[in-house]
């Protein structure tokens, strides 16, 4: 069956391509037999993964994470708003993912990827939910003012585990974030105070005299593995992950506790073990993206 | 607010005929079929390009020329304040339509019939000059992805503060309410594609400030033809030869 170029004769670079194209499935189910992918990957090993802090000069706080090919840029943006009434002394965080058209072939103009404000919202929940951020840190002046934290997430390149990259490139925005140092005039209005005249407004009541950052109370990572026959590929690529449809995405914190767990349907039915073994994967994820991000935040602070 | 101080400094301490950083990289996108990210000073820009490729909507399929489209959009973060509405809006569709025209202007067209060649273009950084490093990026990634082009397309602005032609105006000196000039030439052939100004100029001081933003594009383009030659060299070790 198939053509006598298509079953493993390598005869050229061609045939391989051509294999690749018209059979994905057996050509990766090749590869999974012996244990390995077409990058030369094990099976549990995640793709290299780098993390840049401040890398939008303009921002509050900004960070570009890659993971493998996958590029994500995340800014955040502090503005002042007046608190709910409800939470009269907490501030807000508002999170916003983008795949702008630059990093996919199948994303056009007009035509918003359809995984976008899946991710938007996994992000939302997953940062909201854990806690990572104490609202109460935001406020200025409680019922008056508060700060709203406009994060935003920009995919620059989409190459798989899209929402790995996007919580990674979110958590060290955070850790970089610093919130400006502002003053309240008289008439109640919140002004900001540039690095420079820190000192030299008297009439004023300074309420936060320098900038500061913000205290997360635990740090997110998450793996998102892909579950196929009775492998589990951890970290799949934009390929794998349109061959082999069923992934689960774990999110842990930095004492490596449950945060949240994410399977979307799929053909491939887990049991526990499954799911047991890709909690495992991440744990031990957890540990190499915790070493990336703090060398990250020294080489930032040495600077 | 002087623009110029006395002993001729600008506010960023650039001389009046000094033109900001610039960095240009290649290839930043794997995805992409060519793509580039350019600086100059702090506004930043990546460029993607995707084709030749098949076309989307039939309806607009060219018979005997490849159609290009572009889209140009800010991020939210990219200006000082959050943007509400980075693409949609006036300003962007304008500044889409003003890119996909001039690299429509140099790409041989004719050589890929029924085919189409997008041009993505998103600003990471604003600080003036937006217009101007786009351009800039689309032609590396042009490049980079190795569609024909009559000639190398450059992009420079420049304006009139204080009785004095400044190169290459960040955000403070556009917002100043002097004129603005664009030019975008194609180096080689010497031709202007792109020419755009608001505000008033007599005609003899406009065509200084055009020509020193003709200098400017001069000198943007021999740092693109280095930066190509670079990468070039570097394909080729890579490929062994």
């Amino acid at each position: 069956m198939g053509s006598s170029g298509a079953s493993g004769n390598l005869e050229g670079e061609m045939e391989v391509d051509a294999f690749r194209r018209l059979f994905p499935l057996r050509f990766h189910e090749r590869h999974l037999l012996e244990s390995i992918r077409p990058d030369a990957r094990p099976l549990e090993r995640a793709r290299e993964s780098t993390v840049a802090l401040g890398a939008v000069a303009s921002a509050d706080g900004s960070a570009m994470a890659k993971i493998g090919h996958t590029t994500m840029l995340a800014a955040i943006k502090m503005e002042v708003m007046t608190p709910s009434s409800e939470s009269p002394d907490e501030g807000c965080v508002a999170i916003d993912f983008h795949m702008p058209p630059i990093c996919s072939p199948f994303v056009r103009p007009g035509r918003p990827a359809e995984v976008a404000p899946v991710i938007a919202k996994q992000l939302s929940d997953a940062i909201t939910s854990s806690g990572m951020i104490n609202l109460k840190e935001l406020s200025l002046t409680t019922g008056k003012a508060a700060w709203m934290a406009y994060l935003d997430v920009y995919c620059l390149d989409a190459d798989g585990a899209l929402f790995d990259a996007a919580l990674l490139s979110a958590v060290a925005a955070f850790s970089h974030l610093q919130i400006p140092a502002v003053s309240i005039n008289e008439d109640g209005r919140v002004v900001t105070m540039s690095r420079e005249d820190g000192d030299g407004k008297l009439a004023n009541d300074p309420v936060i005299k320098e900038r500061r950052k913000l205290t997360l109370n635990c740090i997110l990572f998450s793996l998102t593995c892909i579950l196929h026959k009775k492998y589990i590929l951890a970290d799949p690529t934009a390929e794998e992950e349109s061959v082999m449809e069923t992934h689960v995405t774990v999110v842990l914190d930095s004492s490596s506790r449950l945060v949240s767990l994410y399977k979307p349907g799929g053909p491939v039915l887990a049991y526990a073990s499954a799911v047991q073994d890709c909690i495992a994967l991440t744990r031990h994820r957890v540990k190499e993206l915790q070493k990336i991000l703090n060398e990250a935040i020294s080489d930032m602070e040495v600077d | 607010m002087e623009y110029v101080s006395p002993e001729g400094l600008r506010l960023d301490g650039r001389r009046p005929m000094e033109m900001r950083q610039i960095r240009a990289e290649i290839g930043a996108v794997s995805n992409a079929d060519g793509s580039a990210v350019f600086e100059m000073g702090n506004t930043k820009v990546i460029a993607a390009v995707y084709g030749p490729r098949e076309v989307q909507n039939r309806s607009q399929q060219i018979n005997d020329q490849a159609l290009v489209r572009c889209e140009y959009s800010m991020a939210n973060f990219s200006t000082g304040d959050r943007m509400r509405k980075p693409k949609g809006d006036r300003r962007s569709t304008e500044i889409s339509l003003v890119i996909r025209q001039t690299m429509e202007a140099c790409i041989l067209t004719h050589l890929m019939p029924r085919s189409q060649i997008d041009i993505f273009v998103q600003v990471l950084q604003a600080d003036g000059g937006t217009r101007s490093a786009c351009i800039n990026a689309a032609t590396l990634a042009l490049a980079d992805a190795g569609i024909p082009m009559r000639d190398i397309v450059t992009s420079c602005s420049a304006g009139f503060l204080n009785s004095t032609p400044l190169l290459d105006l960040n955000y403070v000196e556009d917002s100043a309410g002097g004129p603005d000039v664009t030019v975008g030439i194609l180096t080689k052939l010497d031709k202007v594609t792109l020419l755009q100004m608001d505000s008033k100029l007599p005609m003899d001081i406009f065509e200084n400030v055009m020509q020193l933003a003709i200098e400017g594009c001069k000198a943007i383009a021999n740092y693109i033809r280095e930066v190509m030659l670079e990468n070039t060299k570097e394909l080729e070790y890579r490929r062994g030869i």
